[in-house]
């Protein structure tokens, strides 16, 4: 038993092995999920299990894809100003 | 005579505060919304847990990193005794896993004064349909 205790509290004391790979943006959904768990719990008059179980969702739901929209939209400006910009200002005549 | 009540209903919006912030769902369960306590309080010490895990103890750090320490304090007050491991510098966390960490355990401490908030104002509410009754 305090082996395992040792065990459990020594894990909380060597950080993770996280990469800076787009597969660590993945990180972001348990914490939307908490988010969105959290606040409906404070916003529904009462809790019942599927009720409120879907609204999380829907909340979880809106808040990815508004995180995804706001990303493909910076993506673009990046894109725009750093691929297209340079060249089109080497076209033009000023 | 209103005084009284003014400050029996001050002492209970403090208390029920003061409970909130020092359980995450203990506002909600002194006002017997049991099943929002029990949701609210898996919710934020899951969310702390896991950036505890991901990050190290090292995350919670006063010294270094000051500004996400005060969001991590609104977890409880017990967040002050991992400060204090942390505040030895021999848990640092770098790069990615500190972040997630940092950010994991400042949301987990925003989200339960947002709970602390909506206890106290529960509580208010409470008070005065009693006090109308």
């Amino acid at each position: 038993m305090m082996v395992f205790l040792a065990s459990l509290l020594g894990s909380f004391t060597t950080p993770m092995k996280i990469g800076t790979d787009p597969l660590s943006m993945l990180w972001l959904l348990p914490l939307v999920a908490s988010i969105a768990v959290v606040y409906k719990a404070t916003k529904v008059h009462s809790i019942r299990s599927w009720p409120f179980a879907k609204e999380s969702a829907v909340l979880f739901g809106s808040i990815v894809v508004f995180i995804v929209v706001a990303a493909v939209i910076l993506f673009g400006i990046t894109w725009i100003v750093t691929e297209q910009l340079p060249a089109l200002l080497d076209k033009s005549s000023f | 005579m209103a005084q009284p009540w003014k400050e029996n209903h001050a002492l209970f919006l403090i208390s029920t505060g003061a409970l909130a912030w020092l359980v995450p769902g203990g506002g909600h369960f002194a006002l017997n919304e049991r099943r929002r306590a029990v949701v609210i309080f898996v919710a934020i010490v899951l969310t702390f847990l896991i950036g505890l895990y991901v990050g190290s103890v090292g995350v919670v750090d006063p010294v270094h990193a000051r500004p996400w320490y005060i969001a991590q304090m609104m977890n409880s007050p017990l967040v002050m005794l991992l400060g204090r491991i942390g505040a030895t510098g021999d848990y640092r966390a770098f790069g990615r896993a500190n972040e997630i960490g940092q950010i994991y355990t400042s949301i987990a401490g925003l989200l339960n004064l947002l709970c602390i908030v909506n206890a106290v104002y529960l509580a208010h509410l409470r008070s005065i349909k009693e006090s109308q009754a």
